[in-house]
């Protein structure tokens, strides 16, 4: 499904790779090492927010090693969500569907559809600044997974979040992967996917051991 | 007790040195307001001369604004996001029109524009004259202006996370959308102050203007042309009417600011 190799990256002193790995649809990866390994650059290579040296990069067969993140079948959760602070929480789930010039009829249903699913149906007209870390992960998985993307790129999606909510967080990825959906889960910390991962991917100093 | 009196004696001192420079400010145009006779007024309001200068003045400053933000907001928004060779040189050469006496950057732009200079006699295979037109006035008044739009639009592209157009990008976004769905609103206000800043220094331009085209006069140099040639108390109640008008203009716009952002 997703097929990498032999990728490799610099930048300053850093180098990354060659990394090499594959994951099939509905895997689960959990991509773990401490800070500085070259996980979340991995993802932005992934994503295409970087280009590779050298390498290639197969989803569903199809090279997307030189094609930029606009092309890419590969949605994105950043960190600290990313959330656009000037569009309210509908206008920012909708943001990819009315790029891919979505009837206005169809973005409201997708949109009311997700909000269910993650429970933010009373959220809609919010702003994003007044919501809560939780609140805020919910619109942004909702947001990256609008337009039915190949892959799901997750990057620390808990780091963000307090001891109580992250319960609830690891509940809702939980509820992702049911879908069927394919992740890939960056954190530092091995316990917090334990249970959702079905693989498992070490990083050190650029490397995936 | 005894920091809270000295944090009281800082700030009085504060207030009272802050005094100074606001009445210094406000003391000579309140002056020059206070010394103009309604009759005087009523009079310079009725001349057509100084209605049509006003008007031509704000509309080529305006025009000259928003032209120039078409290439300048591409610019800002590269020094922004881009790191490159001799960016530093660039941003200088950027600020120069802030620095050199406008009457320098007049003949500069004189001798651009001049029927011997390469944009001069391709305007005049044209049939046009560049010096002494509104054109003149127009890039005159952009070129000592153009520092306030470029430095604040990149200043407000340089507070746009860069992750939020990097997340534009991941759910389908062109680089080209980014710009203009995600760090042009993000960047808004520090546009408008940049368009608002730029507006009001070109209208305010006397130095370059009045070397590239003294007729179809500005009012600047209106002022000054009645000044030289009639004296003070013929200059005022046209200064006094061109500040009024500003002021009003520049208070309605800066509401309207504040309801949008």
């Amino acid at each position: 499904m997703l097929k990498i190799e032999n990728l490799v990256y610099s930048v300053g002193d850093f180098k990354l790779g060659p990394v090499s790995f594959s994951i099939e649809k509905g895997d689960y990866l959990a991509l773990f090492g401490p800070s500085g390994a070259g996980k979340s650059l991995l993802l932005e290579l992934i994503a295409g927010l970087r280009f590779p040296e050298t390498g290639t990069l197969c989803i569903d067969s199809k090279e997307y090693v030189n094609i930029g993140a606009q092309h890419r079948p590969v949605g994105m959760l950043f960190q600290d969500y990313a959330l656009f602070p000037h569009l309210n929480v509908f206008e920012n789930i909708a943001y990819s569907l009315k790029l891919k010039k979505q009837s206005k009829d169809v973005i409201e249903v997708r949109v009311k559809e997700l909000a269910e699913y993650f429970s933010i149906g009373n959220l809609l007209t919010r702003e994003i600044e007044g919501l809560s870390g939780g609140e805020k992960q919910r619109v942004a998985l909702a947001r990256a997974i609008a337009y039915d993307p190949l892959v799901l790129l997750l990057d620390e999606p808990l780091s963000a979040l307090d001891d109580d909510l992250r319960e609830e967080a690891i509940e809702t990825l939980a509820m992702l992967k049911r879908t069927g959906q394919t992740i890939i889960h960056v954190t530092h910390n091995r316990n917090e996917v334990g249970a959702l991962a079905t693989k498992n991917l070490y990083m050190l100093k650029g490397l995936v051991l | 007790m005894k920091v809270r009196n000295n944090i009281n004696y800082t700030h009085s001192l504060f207030i009272l040195l802050g005094g100074v420079i606001l009445l210094f400010l406000i003391a000579p145009l309140a002056g020059m307001f206070l010394s103009v006779k309604a009759p005087e007024l009523f009079a310079t309001l009725e001349d057509r001369e100084v209605s049509e200068s006003i008007f031509r003045t704000l509309a080529i400053s305006a025009l000259a604004t928003g032209v120039a933000a078409i290439f300048a907001l591409p610019l800002s928004y590269i020094l922004a996001r881009k790191r490159f060779p001799l960016k530093g040189l660039l941003e200088a050469i950027i600020d120069l029109p802030v620095m050199i006496p406008h009457s320098a950057a007049g003949i500069a732009l004189l001798g651009f524009i001049s029927r011997d200079s390469a944009l001069g006699s391709l305007a005049s295979s044209f049939g046009l004259n560049l010096v002494g037109s509104n054109t003149a006035i127009a890039m005159a008044m952009a070129f000592v202006s153009l520092p306030f739009l470029i430095n604040s639009a990149k200043d407000g592209f340089v507070a746009v996370p860069a992750r939020l157009e990097q997340a534009a990008e991941t759910l389908g976004a062109s680089k080209f959308r980014v710009f203009t769905q995600i760090s042009m609103p993000l960047a808004k206000r520090s546009i408008v102050s940049g368009l608002l800043l730029m507006f009001a220094r070109g209208m305010s331009e006397f130095g370059a203007v009045v070397i590239v085209a003294y007729h179809p006069m500005t009012t600047p140099v209106l002022i000054f042309d009645r000044f030289n040639s009639f004296g003070l108390s013929y200059a005022r109640p046209v200064a006094v009417i061109f500040v009024s008008v500003t002021l009003i203009l520049f208070i309605l716009l800066r509401i309207y600011q504040k309801r949008r952002c």
